[in-house]
């Protein structure tokens, strides 16, 4: 070896990124399973950088002056007596990436062949590889919250709240000034939207223009966050972040048919202005919390809480079980960092974060906690079976599982009872084989007619007609068959024919000592409540012949209903006795009990580093813990459940310098169009800087020391000049403020489509304000083409938006249409597109139509022809009073529709036409 | 449409606004970033402004295109490739033996069955004298277009996984699919359809998911025609939602629009540097040119007698998707960037493997070869690449005695058109069809080539979502160069 051989060289960007795409692979999968630093075959261990440049028993690995003189190549290559990896070659283009690698010189990320420093699992994007640096810990968004003091400006009449003094500050430091305040009536439209998603209705906006009081509009804020409807507005928000729907979505798509509970305690803790504190326990370990009342037993609400992390989107027909549960706490950890963090967590699964200081192990070790967690009743069923938990006391859901075991005993009694009578049939039927296939054989062969041929032999015709399909059906491999299909003539064929009797009966006896082995663990199993082992299917008995013949449809098959007529007469008493009690006892079963989609704890798993995220490729331990560079050595100890209620209280701790920063912040887009971060979901390094860090810290603050009041933030945010400036801009403001990063003027927004949708049910009369409940039915999932599949059409129900159930394959095509996002993962901010079908969606949806028509009638009906009926129109669709000139415009334009097309259009039609016109107009989809 | 004597809508709303120049909403939206990277930061949550580019313009590709739109045919379920385009003679000769490998992970709980042969004749088609089984006689006669890939290598054994890593390239977590991706990077040459239209989509197996834009804009889904359980007959009436005003007449129409539009104006006027005011005036123009030409498009009745034939509409079997093939060409003729077909849920054939083939080929064999014809009577396979797939193959050992479970270590799929080499046999699986073993094309790949075709560097491809770049092929994928043209 030359000396120049272990020179490795310091990676070039595009170099590192060579290796991890295709050298660190390959090593992971084909080489560290037996040359890593526990197992070192060969005194080899190729899991580090220094260790593989060290070489092993053999010497070292690479060349980089004579690249194919490597051992590398030559053992890979399986050219020379040494053939590496022993289970198989590696693929071609493998081998060309590792000589490629070694040409480059071997430089492998985070590894500095002169200073020698390693660092292990490093990709080369963060500099420093898994050691904290101090510009690490210097990150803005892990620092403290630091109590913030009002900066001094000079306009102090502007500062309404101490938000103000924070946005007017940078203004004036800018010289921008703010925009003026907003009319009356576009600041209650956008207080009415911003806290219940409907327009403000013509009463409301009555009594906010008469009332000149100095706290008139801190009334309305009053008014509209003691309305119901702010919980439905406010729990919607937080179901895009807890990316809800209700079913599993992926590939089976089978229903959570509890998924409304949750959504039910969202909206019921938005109304109750629970602190957000205990609401972020409660989703993450409310099951594992005392109830808030203190009283002990149940924590209903707790536990209902979790469906939190048990309703993300599962794919449960994959039958790499294990890979399956990996993905659905991958799935639990991305949503449980983005929801409270702003961290992306979840990309440190396969290697440490390219660019925040997050690590692998902080992933396995938040991995570990849900790995601990249960979500499926049963986990390795071909299609894994959900969970569902109890919302009542243990002894009454005992009670009603007794109860309804016997009634499953009760089953297993009449299903051996029939197991039995049909051996006794098919016993009785076995020496007939030989009579049926010849005959199948003449009907066959001489083209005869079943019917006549069965009446001569004296057979059941039908049975003959399913023995003469079963022989034509050639086309499929049955080797059994070859000597009957081969038979030269009736002479050859009888003794063939005349053997299957013996070995079917054979084969008879050994399928029901099989059955009664299958039976024999069943009334444990139904004891101890586990699922029952799935029934054998005579089809794939050993025994082809017997199994194809045998099975309820093969030739000789008896049909349950078939048993049941045929059976012996005390057979028949026997089914009829169980049957009957059963029922006895199926309406004695006590009322169902409630249940939830909920987590529960389970096996707590000791989670080890999976190299790559391959689970084959085990790596260090990684204890329970949270991430360090929050955390620090602040860890949980000797975690005795999953680790969720730990982990539930880190992050709900005013400690938690992200918990509080991430939720001012939505709520503060919630009013202003765009957070003071702008990537409500990422406060990491890839996310955007907050425009206003020091107004965070001061919203953070307040908002802990108001034990965690969202409704007191909303106050806070609402009642202040900036809140309540126009949205109009002047050239000026826009040249010095383009993107509003310093709000200095109101964020004009588009309706959401629950907004939009809900207005327009409003607006004609028709929104039903009923609450909670849900609109789904069923259990499990439906055919693959039925129409079961698809959500319930929004444009044909009256409810709230937020109560339609969603089947997250098939969200609806409206909410498809208008950005509603697609229910998989954390969404803090929806992207909003402008497309020519949304416009179509306006001009010709019978939902639009049947709104306008609907307002149409109305206002024909009530208001008298003439300036009052435009105004009413007007003030009820764009919640404004109209000018003359609107109001003009709107009689004039429906006047000469109906003289244009005369004959065609009635007044009403015309109105429809007015209506549909202002619905489709941008002052009605957009607020200012 | 005749101009009114005396009209007072215009009488009061008579000012037209002028739009926003084209430069002013581009520095309204976007600060001077180049497109892609401004949608990119819409999704990070920078300007609030966005949408007011019209997501669907058209955009150079990364280098030259082979190919500029692609139609897709999906046969749901899974077709046996060793029973269709990959013929293996060691099957007919070990036929009934057991499986001589260790079986990899299958989809199927029972043990495994012994090998089995496939129940149809294999023959050589066109000039290339490329195997075809007698399930596709009448594409066996356009053979000599094809390009035969057999060494397809997916992860999912389930069909959901399969499905969703076909069109997504993520066999476990919601992604943009692969036409939602073409339709980002390219946009759209017709304005006046969606850029990506999908036929009969599926609703199972991940369902709408794989048509889906996931954390692209919304704009890139793809827009569905009917779903998989409407007939034809009923989706005729609408094809695309919201199309037809059932209301008004075209003219009535236009009047309200015009109405809609000058208050709209008036509104936009009164609000400067918004360039969404602008945007969505322009998108009411668009959705009514959009509504008097579609029907047009999808007009397949107006086809001459001949064509209907071809396509095997004049078979109640193969009307069907002859239906869509048809449909499939008449928008792909008016550039539509990306169109799908889909053979519902059919070919799962777990069981019968020998009545149900064959009558799902029956449904698609006439109508495929007849779009294939099609195509290249029109010229248009110059531009068009044709690609023909279901989620995975089926196993060489037998399922229940008469059945095949799913395969997807080793599959067929073919292309056909702009960009890949006709009559060439690409790939191979093991001898008795189990794994592919020569020129492996992993479902990255295949995504990396077909974006490669439409001039789409896969790798360079990307948007930021959730502090990371997407890409379709993951950090995977290469261009299997040999099969370009």
């Amino acid at each position: 070896m030359f000396a120049g051989a272990l020179a490795a060289q310091v990676p070039k960007p595009e170099q590192a990124e060579f290796f991890e795409k295709n050298v660190r692979p390959v090593l992971a999968q084909k080489c560290q399973m037996c040359h890593n630093a526990k197992v070192k075959t060969s005194a080899l261990d190729m899991s580090t950088a220094a260790a593989f440049m060290a070489g092993g028993g053999s010497g070292s690995l690479v060349n980089v002056e004579s690249p194919d003189q490597s051992l590398l190549l030559q053992v890979t290559t399986y050219e020379g007596k040494l053939k590496m990896p022993p289970m198989g070659k590696l693929k071609d283009h493998e081998i060309a990436a590792l000589r490629e690698w070694i040409s480059m010189g071997a430089p492998w990320p985070g590894y500095d062949p002169k200073a020698g420093v390693v660092a292990t699992g490093g990709t080369g994007t963060r500099k420093h590889g898994n050691k904290l640096t101090e510009e690490d810990k210097q990150f803005w968004a892990f620092q403290p919250v630091k109590k913030q003091p009002l900066p001094p400006v000079k306009n102090k009449a502007w500062v309404q709240a101490p938000v103000d003094a924070f946005l007017l500050a940078k203004l004036e430091e800018k010289g921008v000034p703010p925009a003026p305040p907003a009319d009356r009536a576009t600041l209650l439209r956008r207080a009415t939207f911003d806290l219940t998603g409907l327009p403000p209705t013509e009463q409301e906006m009555k009594e906010f223009a008469a009332d000149r009081s100095p706290d008139a509009f801190g009334k309305v804020v009053e008014r509209l966050l003691a309305s119901p409807r702010y919980g439905e507005k406010w729990g919607r928000h937080w179901l895009d972040i807890a990316r809800y729907a209700d079913s599993t979505g992926n590939d089976e798509d089978h229903r959570y048919p509890y998924a409304y509970k949750y959504r039910d305690y969202v909206i019921k803790a938005f109304n109750d202005d629970l602190p957000y504190h205990q609401f972020v326990k409660e989703q993450v370990a409310g099951d594992l919390l005392p109830a808030r009342d203190g009283k002990p037993g149940l924590n209903r609400e707790g536990i209902i809480a979790t469906g939190f992390l048990a309703l993300g989107a599962k794919a449960i027909a994959q039958q790499d079980k294990q890979k399956m549960l990996y993905d659905i706490y991958d799935e639990q950890v991305d949503t449980v960092t983005k929801t409270f963090l702003g961290l992306t967590l979840s990309c440190a699964r396969c290697h440490d974060h390219k660019f925040d200081p997050l690590y692998t192990k902080d992933y396995y070790g938040m991995v570990g906690i849900f790995a601990s967690t249960k979500n499926f009743k049963d986990d390795q069923s071909h299609v894994s079976k959900l969970l569902f938990t109890p919302l009542v006391p243990k002894e009454q859901y005992e009670r009603y599982e007794a109860a309804e075991a016997l009634v499953q005993h009760k089953q297993i009694d009449l299903e051996i009872a029939m197991e039995k009578e049909r051996r006794r049939l098919h016993e009785k039927l076995a020496p007939q084989i030989p009579v049926y296939m010849m005959a199948a054989r003449e009907v066959e062969l001489k083209k005869a007619d079943v019917a006549a041929v069965a009446a001569a032999r004296q057979l059941d015709a039908k049975m003959l007609g399913r023995w003469v399909k079963y022989f034509a059906a050639r086309e499929v491999p049955r080797p059994w068959l070859a000597e009957w299909d081969k038979a030269a003539d009736d002479a050859a064929a009888q003794p063939i024919a005349n053997g299957f009797v013996s070995s079917s009966l054979d084969s008879l006896a050994a399928w029901h000592k099989k059955l009664e082995a299958y039976r024999k663990p069943q009334r444990r199993q139904i004891e101890e409540k586990n699922m029952l082992s799935e029934k054998p299917k005579l089809i794939n008995e050993k025994d082809r012949f017997f199994g194809q013949v045998f099975d309820n449809n093969g030739p000789m098959g008896i049909s349950d209903a078939q048993l049941n007529a045929e059976a012996s007469l005390a057979a028949q008493q026997e089914f009829a006795a169980i049957k009957a009690e059963q029922k006895r006892l199926k309406d004695a079963l006590p009322p169902e009990p409630e249940m939830a989609c909920a987590v529960q704890d389970g096996h707590p798993v000791q989670q080890k580093v999976f190299v790559r995220g391959d689970y084959n490729s085990l790596g260090e331990d990684a204890p329970k813990h949270f991430p360090v560079v929050m955390a620090g050595g602040r860890q949980p100890q000797n975690v005795q459940g999953s680790g969720r209620l730990e982990l539930a209280e880190w992050l709900a701790s005013p400690e938690n310098p992200l918990a509080a920063r991430v939720m001012v912040n939505r709520i503060w887009q919630g009013h202003f169009g765009e957070g003071i971060v702008r990537t409500p979901d990422n406060f990491g390094r890839m996310g955007e800087r907050p425009t206003h860090p020091e107004l965070l810290d001061y919203l953070a603050t307040q908002f802990i020391g108001s034990g965690w009041s969202v409704k007191s933030m909303h106050r806070k945010l609402m009642l202040s000049s900036a809140y309540q400036m126009a949205s109009a801009t002047t050239p000026g403001q826009f040249e010095a403020d383009p993107e509003n990063k310093l709000f200095s003027r109101a964020v004009r927004r588009r309706l959401q489509v629950e907004e939009m949708r809900d207005a327009l049910l409003g607006i004609a009369g028709k929104l039903d304000l009923t609450m909670g409940g849900t609109m789904q039915s069923g259990f499990g999932t439906d055919g693959e083409n039925s129409n079961g599949r698809l959500s319930i059409n929004p444009e044909e129900q009256v409810r709230r938006t937020v109560y339609l159930p969603l089947r997250r394959a098939n969200l609806p095509a409206l909410f498809n249409l208008f950005d509603f996002g697609d229910a998989t993962t954390p969404q803090g901010r929806r992207i909003i597109t402008n497309v020519a079908p949304q416009a179509l969606f306006m001009m010709n949806s019978k939902f639009v139509a049947e709104q306008a028509q609907t307002l149409a009638a109305a206002l024909v009906k009530e208001i008298p022809a003439g300036r009052s009926r435009a105004d009413k129109a007007i003030s009820r669709i764009l919640n404004r009073e109209a000018s003359a000139a609107d109001a003009d415009a709107m009689l004039s334009y429906v006047d000469s529709f109906q003289k244009k097309f005369a004959g065609k259009m009635t007044e009403a039609d015309a109105w429809q036409s007015a209506c549909r016109v202002l619905f489709a107009s941008n002052e009605f989809m957009y607020v200012d | 449409m005749q101009k009114p004597t005396y009209d007072p809508i215009r009488e009061v709303y008579s000012r037209r606004v002028k739009p926003l120049s084209r430069r002013a909403a581009f520095r309204a939206a976007a600060g001077g970033l180049g497109y892609l990277g401004f949608l990119s930061m819409m999704a990070e949550g920078a300007p609030a402004v966005g949408g007011a580019v019209n997501p669907l313009a058209p955009r150079k590709p990364h280098f030259a295109p082979r190919a500029k739109k692609v139609i897709f045919l999906f046969m749901h379920g899974g077709p046996s490739s060793i029973d269709t385009f990959d013929f293996k003679e060691r099957l007919v000769r070990d036929h009934g033996k057991p499986l001589p490998i260790k079986r990899p992970l299958a989809f199927a709980d029972e043990a495994p069955g012994p090998l089995m042969k496939s129940p149809w004749e294999f023959r050589p088609g066109g000039k290339s004298g490329i195997l075809v089984s007698d399930l596709f006689p009448h594409v066996r006669d356009c053979v000599d277009q094809l390009c035969v890939v057999r060494s397809l290598v997916g992860e999912g054994v389930d069909h959901g996984a399969a499905l969703l890593q076909s069109f997504t390239g993520s066999s476990t977590f919601v992604r943009p699919s692969m036409g939602a991706w073409s339709v980002y990077g390219l946009g759209t040459e017709n304005q006046d359809l969606p850029g990506y239209i999908t036929i009969k989509p599926t609703l199972s197996h991940g369902g709408a998911k794989n048509f889906g834009s996931a954390f692209l804009p919304g704009a890139y889904q793809g827009t569905p025609i009917g779903h998989s359980g409407m007939k034809v007959e009923e989706i005729k009436s609408e094809p695309i939602q919201y199309l037809v005003n059932k209301g008004l007449t075209p003219e009535q129409q236009r009047y309200e629009l015009d109405m809609i539009q000058n208050i709209n104006r008036r509104h936009a006027d009164m609000r400067q540097f918004d360039p969404n005011m602008e945007a969505r005036i322009q998108a009411f123009e668009l959705a009514f040119r959009m509504q008097t030409q579609a029907p047009e498009i999808f007009a397949v009745d107006k086809e001459s007698e001949a064509t209907k034939k071809l396509y095997g509409l004049d078979d109640p079997r193969t009307a069907d998707f002859g239906w869509q093939c048809l449909l499939a060409r008449r928008l792909s003729e008016k550039n539509v960037r990306f169109v799908q077909a889909t053979h519902s849920y059919k070919w799962d054939q777990h069981s019968d493997l020998f009545n149900k083939h064959t009558s799902n080929a029956y449904e698609v064999d006439k109508p495929i070869a007849g779009l294939l014809k099609d195509l290249k009577a029109r010229g248009m396979m110059d531009d068009t690449l044709v690609i023909w797939a279901g989620e995975f193959g089926r196993t060489p050992i037998s399922e229940g005695g008469n059945g095949r479970d799913h395969n997807p270590y080793g599959y067929t799929i073919w292309m056909a058109g702009a960009g890949v080499k006709p009559g060439f046999v690409y790939g191979a699986t093991d001898e008795i069809g189990y794994h592919a073993a020569e020129d492996r094309m992993h479902i990255h790949d295949f995504h990396a080539t077909v974006l490669h075709i439409l001039g789409l560097d896969h790798e360079k491809l990307t948007y930021r979502y959730s502090g990371r770049d997407f890409r379709l092929t993951d950090v995977a994928g290469v261009v299997h160069k040999k099969i370009l043209s």
